[in-house]
């Protein structure tokens, strides 16, 4: 990393906790038929300010209900969730990119960028400025009068991000945002999210069942158990990361190596 | 513009259609409804030749177009029907409609936004609201003239009574089907309750409430001679009835038909409003 892009994170970063994540013995319970299932935990994380941690497991481990607890939309049933020192609360605390895109079909992509800036608290008199910065962020640029229907699923999903990002929030989470894509758009997208994080030096939460995402986006990867959802293995990456190229990053050998270790974690944790 | 870029344009999914084709159906498309009209008006022709009826119970067409004459000019100093023009008996009947539908309309759509938002108020209203729907409005004309006696208040409380129940309940119903997940997400950027009102529910439930607007004119429409059956001269529904009091069948019938083509017009227009005001419909 250059001096320069030291500098400026250590700017925009106010307090080492903002944007940190901490469960401290989370678990979340839910009725159905009579009977409760433990959907999640318990569970003990932290994680620090900045770190990009992805979150794997097979479907149904409970990863996207971790998110939803982290995001605020849960409460857990035990235990206590903080996000910047305080319990989370849906729009205060973190920006939010959901499996498939939501965009609201009645806005145009601009709208869509427009009504997060609002929400943001953003002047109206500065939000072009802000939007043609959050549409250059994502590969957007002149989209902007275009209908939600009339873009490529994977353009959808850009313009999400770009209106996670609206409100500046120290901590991003998404939740399975490629897996409907196909697998180019999948890696390209992969890479602008890699990208952005760098960038922004926000904190960032992605959960996925893919160990080859796994490894190319997190710093820090945990694998979670199957029902309830626990921490089965908690793997710091130490691949390049800032300006790196994509495509020998995914062909080198320390990759490889990572993502069977993931895949056989993952694989292991599902049938336990 | 060259015509590759214009299928460009056009998006995925169009196949073009070749020219001569396409130039046939836009032919069938408008020969086909006036044939059928010009088929109809010889067969009444026929009809009323044929003298199996007398004149007075179906009168030739000439003789309704001349009543349709009759009616839009001054002659022997009568000026159109009782003193008004048919365009003016049009124009009052459209100003009751839109006066009587529009308070229902309105009010349908704020019990429509409670009722879809708020279970309980659902509960309370839905049986009331159903039970008004299923009422014929001649049934409770005759209670309205008794409590609002025979003026202009009667005549628009009966369309606004009529126009209410389906905005209401197409509301309602779009209100309770708006997905959570946008709901959601509107909640993830930050926005409050009423924030989730304006930008979520109320666009997500348009297209439905804009149908359910288009059904209660018809139903407005439909209840309008019922409207205008006690004292509602000048207005069109009057004129018929009173035309109908004289056997003046001619007149009757150009009431009918002014009362069908300006409701054709209208929803036509109402068609058009919403698919310029809701682009969006069926992409939700």
């Amino acid at each position: 990393m250059s001096s320069s892009e030291t500098k400026t994170a250590a700017a925009s970063a106010p307090a080492a906790t903002e944007g940190a994540v901490r469960l401290d013995h989370v678990v979340h319970r839910y009725g159905r038929g009579g009977e409760t299932v433990t959907a999640v935990g318990p569970v003990d994380l932290t994680v620090p300010a900045g770190e990009f941690l992805v979150l794997v497991g097979a479907s149904g481990c409970g990863k996207s209900t971790l998110l939803r607890l982290i995001a605020g939309f849960e409460r857990p049933t035990e235990g206590a969730v903080r996000v910047s020192g305080a319990a989370p609360r849906p729009g205060a605390s973190a920006g939010v990119v959901f499996q498939t895109p939501r965009l609201f079909p009645w806005r145009t992509v601009q709208g869509n960028i427009d009504v997060a800036l609002r929400y943001a608290g953003v002047e109206r008199a500065h939000w072009p400025e802000h939007r043609a910065r959050l549409l250059a962020r994502v590969g957007l640029e002149g989209t902007e009068k275009r209908r939600t229907w009339e873009i490529s699923g994977g353009q959808q999903q850009r313009v999400a991000i770009a209106r996670a990002l609206a409100a500046e929030n120290p901590l991003l989470l998404l939740d399975e945002p490629f897996a409907a894509l196909d697998a180019l758009t999948r890696e390209r997208l992969q890479e602008d999210v890699r990208r952005v994080a760098a960038q922004t030096g926000s904190t960032t939460v992605f959960v996925t069942h893919s160990a080859d995402e796994a490894v190319f986006l997190g710093s820090r990867i945990v694998v979670l158990t199957k029902g309830p959802g626990t921490v089965a293995l908690d793997l710091p990456i130490d691949l390049p990361r800032g300006d790196i190229d994509a495509e020998e990053l995914r062909e080198s050998r320390e990759f490889a190596e990572l993502r069977a270790r993931v895949s056989h974690a993952v694989k292991t944790a599902a049938a336990a | 513009m060259s015509s590759a870029t214009r299928i460009q344009e056009t998006g995925t999914g169009k196949v073009p259609v070749p020219r001569p084709r396409r130039a046939l159906s836009r032919a069938r498309r408008v020969a086909l409804p006036f044939g059928s009209l010009l088929l109809f008006l010889a067969g009444w022709q026929l009809l009323a030749a044929s003298g199996t009826w007398s004149q007075t119970l179906v009168p030739p067409p000439a003789k309704v177009w001349d009543a349709f004459v009759d009616v839009s000019t001054t002659h022997d100093g009568v000026r159109g029907y009782n003193g008004t023009y048919l365009v003016e008996h049009l124009g009052i009947s459209l100003r009751r409609i839109a006066f009587g539908a529009g308070i229902g309309i309105a009010a349908g759509v704020v019990f429509g936004l409670l009722m879809g938002t708020v279970g309980w108020l659902r509960s309370l209203f839905e049986p009331w609201i159903t039970f008004l729907r299923t009422l014929p409005p001649l049934a409770y004309f005759s209670l309205l003239i008794i409590w609002l006696g025979i003026n202009e208040e009667p005549k628009i409380t009966l369309l606004a009574v009529a126009a209410f129940p389906p905005v209401a309940v197409s509301t309602t119903t779009a209100v309770a089907a708006v997905p959570s997940s946008l709901v959601e997400a509107a909640r993830a950027l930050g926005g409050s309750r009423w924030d989730v009102v304006k930008d979520v529910i109320v666009p997500s439930a348009l297209p439905e409430t804009l149908t359910g607007v288009r059904l209660a004119v018809g139903v407005a429409y439909s209840s309008l001679v019922a409207a205008e059956l006690v004292n509602g001269l000048p207005g069109i529904g009057g004129m018929v009835k009173d035309a109908a009091n004289y056997n003046n069948t001619p007149v009757v019938l150009v009431g009918i038909i002014a009362i069908g083509v300006s409701g054709l017009v209208i929803d036509g227009l109402l068609l058009r409003l919403e698919r310029a005001v809701v682009p969006w419909r069926g992409r939700v």
